[in-house]
C-alpha cells in the first residue's frame, strides 16, 4: 500500500485534540502543570510549529545525524587526536560534557513536561520530538567522552558531575532546576526553547565548534554542530507558544519568563563558553572572542527575535551588556586561583601575547583583571607558584552560585547585593540575581550555596581538605591543576615580555 | 569569645570573600583578616602605607567607619554580613 505524502495528512493530524468526558479538563491538564495562565483551549489549538515533521521522517533523518557523527568519531578515534591534544583544550571537552551530557538527560524531562502537559496539540506533537532530541543528546555526550574516561579520569565527570555537590555542577543544577524542571508546561517552553535554547545554546554549540574545527577535533565540531541541528528545531516550540501569551494578555508574564531565564542561563553560559573561548583557545587558533559572538548570535539575533514577537529587552539589558565583558573574565580568573576545585584543569595562558589580545577586544582588561594575574604571576616567577593558588573562600550568590566578583585592579566594583528576607541575610552577584529572588522568595529562600553549608554544619568541619572531598574533588578525580603546568609563565622571560610585571607597577 | 563570618569587601580586589573573624576582635584585626587571603595572592595592598577603615557597605559607599578599636561584637555585625575595607583619608 503506498504511503500518502506528509502534506496530504499533516494537518489533519498535527492538531488532534478532544474535550475529555470521564475527567475535568483541570484533572488532565492541571494549571500548576499545564497553564496557570488561564488561555483559552481555542487559542492553543492555533499553535502552528515553524518547523513540521512526521515520526517517520523524524526516524529517518535523526538516523542519518547519528551515522554522521559516529562514524565521524570512529574514523578519528584512529588517529591519537586526544593523546596528542593540548590539555587545555581537553579541559574545554571536561567542562563541557560534564555540564551538559546530564543536563541533556533533565532537558529530555522538561520535553516530557511538554509533551504531556501542553493544552496546544501541535505542542505536544513537538515536544514529543524535543524529547527524543534531548534523548539522543544525553547519550552521544555520555559516549563521546566515555572513551576518553581510561585516557584521563577526569571526564568521568561527563556522567559524575550532576550526581556530584561540585561548587560548579550545582550552579548549573540550580539554574536548570529553576528554568526547566519546576515549571509548568508553557513557562517552561519560554524559558527553556525560547531564552535558553534559541538564545543562547548557539554561542556553546555553534561558536565553540569553530574553535573545535580549528584545532583540528572534528568529532567534537561535528558532534555539537549535528547536536544544534536539532536544537534549531526544537527551540521553535517556544515562539508560537510566545505569540499566544501575548495575543491572550499574557505580554507581561511572558517577558517575566524570559527575562529570569535569559539572566540565570548567561550566567552559567558565559563560563562554559567565554572562558574557554577568551583564554584557553590556544591565540592563533581563536576564531572571535566571547564578546563578538555574543554581540552578533545574541545582541543582534536574540534581540530581534524579541522584538518581533512584540516582547522587549530585557528591562538589565544594559547590565548584562556590561557582564558579558566582565563576568567570564572574573571567573576565568577565579577558577583558575581556585583550580582545585575543579573537575577540568584550566589554563592561565595568560601571557604577553595573550594579554595584548585581551586589551584589543576588551579595553582595559589590563588594568583591570590583569592585575589580578599580575599578583599570581610574580609569584610564580618569584618561585612560589603555591601563592598562586587561592585560599580562603569567596562570597557566594545565593542565586546563580557563583562566586561574587567583578572588576578590580584600578577599580573598585565587587560589591555583593544583600537583602534580608525572614531574618536571613542573602548574597548577590548583582541586582538581577536579587530582582529574580524578589520575585518569589519562597520558591529559593531554602536552598543553600557552598558557603552557607561551610557554616550551617552540612559540611563539618569545614576544612579546606573537607571542603574539597564534599564536592567530590580527590573522589572521582584528581581536582585541577594549571593544564599546562605553568609553562604559558615562562613567556615573560622572553626578551620585549611586557615590563609591567614589577612588583607594585 | 566565639567566631564569626562576613564578607569582606577589599577596596579594588575582584572578589568578594568570606573572612572568619572572633567577636572580639577589634576592627583593626578585622582589616588583617581581610587582607589575608587577598593581598600577594589575586590583589595587591591598595594602597601600601594607608590606614584601612572598616565600614558597613552601603549602596553609596560612603557609611562612617566603625571606629577602629570597636570589637566584632560591639560593631553587632552578622553572619554574612558585608563590610568594606577601604582607604581611609583619616
Amino acid at each position: 500500500m503506498p504511503l500518502l505524502e506528509r502534506s496530504a495528512w499533516y494537518d489533519i493530524a498535527r492538531d488532534t485534540n478532544w474535550t475529555p468526558k470521564y475527567v475535568e479538563v483541570d484533572e488532565l491538564f492541571p494549571p500548576d502543570q499545564s497553564d496557570p495562565y488561564g488561555i483559552p483551549v481555542a487559542e492553543w489549538e492555533t499553535f502552528d510549529e515553524p518547523y513540521k515533521v512526521s515520526y517517520r521522517e523524524y526516524v529517518s533523518v535523526q538516523r542519518e545525524k547519528d551515522a554522521g557523527a559516529y562514524s565521524v568519531k570512529a574514523a578519528l578515534a584512529r588517529s591519537s587526536y586526544y593523546e596528542d591534544a593540548d590539555p587545555a583544550y581537553l579541559s574545554m571537552l571536561k567542562l563541557h560534557y560534564g555540564a551538559i551530557a546530564l543536563s541533556e538527560y533533565a532537558a529530555c524531562q522538561s520535553d516530557a513536561r511538554m509533551t504531556r502537559f501542553s493544552k496546544a496539540p501541535g505542542m505536544r506533537n513537538m515536544a514529543t520530538f524535543g524529547m527524543l532530541d534531548e534523548l539522543r543528546h544525553g547519550q552521544i555526550q555520555l559516549y563521546f567522552p566515555h572513551q576518553l574516561v581510561s585516557l584521563d579520569r577526569q571526564f568521568d565527570w561527563a556522567h559524575q558531575a550532576h550526581h556530584s555537590k561540585n561548587w560548579a555542577a550545582i550552579a548549573g543544577r540550580h539554574a536548570l532546576d529553576d528554568v526547566m524542571m519546576t515549571r509548568d508546561a508553557v513557562t517552561t517552553s519560554v524559558m527553556l526553547n525560547f531564552a535558553f535554547e534559541t538564545g543562547l545554546t548557539n554561542i556553546q554549540m555553534i561558536g565553540l565548534s569553530a574553535d573545535a574545527a580549528n584545532m583540528g577535533d572534528f568529532t567534537f565540531s561535528n558532534l555539537i554542530t549535528s547536536i544544534q541541528s536539532d536544537e534549531a528545531r526544537h527551540a521553535q516550540i517556544g515562539t508560537p507558544v510566545l505569540e499566544i501569551m501575548v495575543r491572550n494578555g499574557r505580554k507581561a508574564e511572558a517577558q517575566q519568563a524570559v527575562d529570569i531565564a535569559f539572566w540565570r542561563i548567561h550566567r552559567i553560559f558565559a563560563i562554559l563558553t567565554g572562558i574557554p573561548m577568551d583564554y584557553w583557545i590556544p591565540l592563533e587558533k581563536r576564531d572571535r572572542s566571547f564578546k563578538e559572538y555574543m554581540t552578533e548570535f545574541v545582541g543582534e539575533q536574540f534581540e530581534r527575535q524579541l522584538l518581533d514577537l512584540g516582547l522587549e529587552r530585557p528591562w538589565y539589558w544594559d547590565i548584562f551588556l556590561e557582564d558579558v565583558e566582565t563576568h567570564h573574565h572574573c571567573q576565568a580568573a577565579a577558577t583558575w586561583a581556585w583550580r582545585n576545585t575543579l573537575w577540568w584543569n584550566p589554563t592561565g595562558n595568560v601571557g604577553p601575547r595573550e594579554r595584548a589580545w585581551l586589551e584589543e577586544k576588551y579595553p582595559g582588561w589590563n588594568d583591570t583583571f590583569g592585575m589580578y594575574w599580575d599578583v599570581m604571576i610574580e609569584n610564580i616567577r618569584a618561585g612560589h607558584p603555591e601563592k598562586s593558588e587561592a585560599v580562603g573562600m569567596p562570597a557566594m550568590c545565593n542565586m546563580c552560585q557563583i562566586p561574587i566578583s567583578n572588576k578590580g585592579g584600578t577599580v573598585w566594583q565587587a560589591r555583593a547585593y544583600q537583602l534580608e528576607y525572614e531574618g536571613r541575610l542573602y548574597s548577590f552577584c548583582s541586582t538581577v540575581c536579587k530582582w529574580i529572588f524578589e520575585l518569589e522568595p519562597s520558591r529559593y529562600k531554602t536552598f543553600n550555596t557552598i558557603a552557607d553549608r561551610m557554616y550551617n554544619g552540612e559540611i563539618s568541619p569545614n576544612t579546606p581538605e573537607n571542603i574539597l572531598q564534599y564536592m567530590g574533588s580527590g573522589v572521582i578525580s584528581q581536582g585541577g591543576r594549571d593544564a599546562h603546568d605553568l609553562a604559558w609563565v615562562r613567556a615573560y622571560d622572553e626578551p620585549g615580555a611586557t615590563p609591567r610585571l614589577v612588583a607594585g607597577s | 569569645m566565639s567566631s564569626l563570618a562576613v564578607i569582606g569587601r577589599l577596596e579594588k580586589d575582584a572578589h568578594t570573600r568570606i573572612i572568619d573573624v572572633d567577636t572580639d576582635f577589634t576592627m583593626d584585626q578585622v582589616v588583617e583578616a581581610c587582607l589575608a587571603p587577598a593581598v600577594g595572592y589575586q590583589a595587591r595592598h591598595p594602597k601600601p602605607g594607608a590606614m584601612l577603615r572598616v565600614r558597613p557597605t552601603t549602596d553609596t559607599d560612603d557609611a562612617d567607619p566603625f571606629p577602629r578599636s570597636m570589637t566584632v561584637a560591639e560593631a553587632r555585625l552578622r553572619h554574612f554580613q558585608q563590610i568594606d575595607i577601604y582607604v581611609s583619608d583619616d
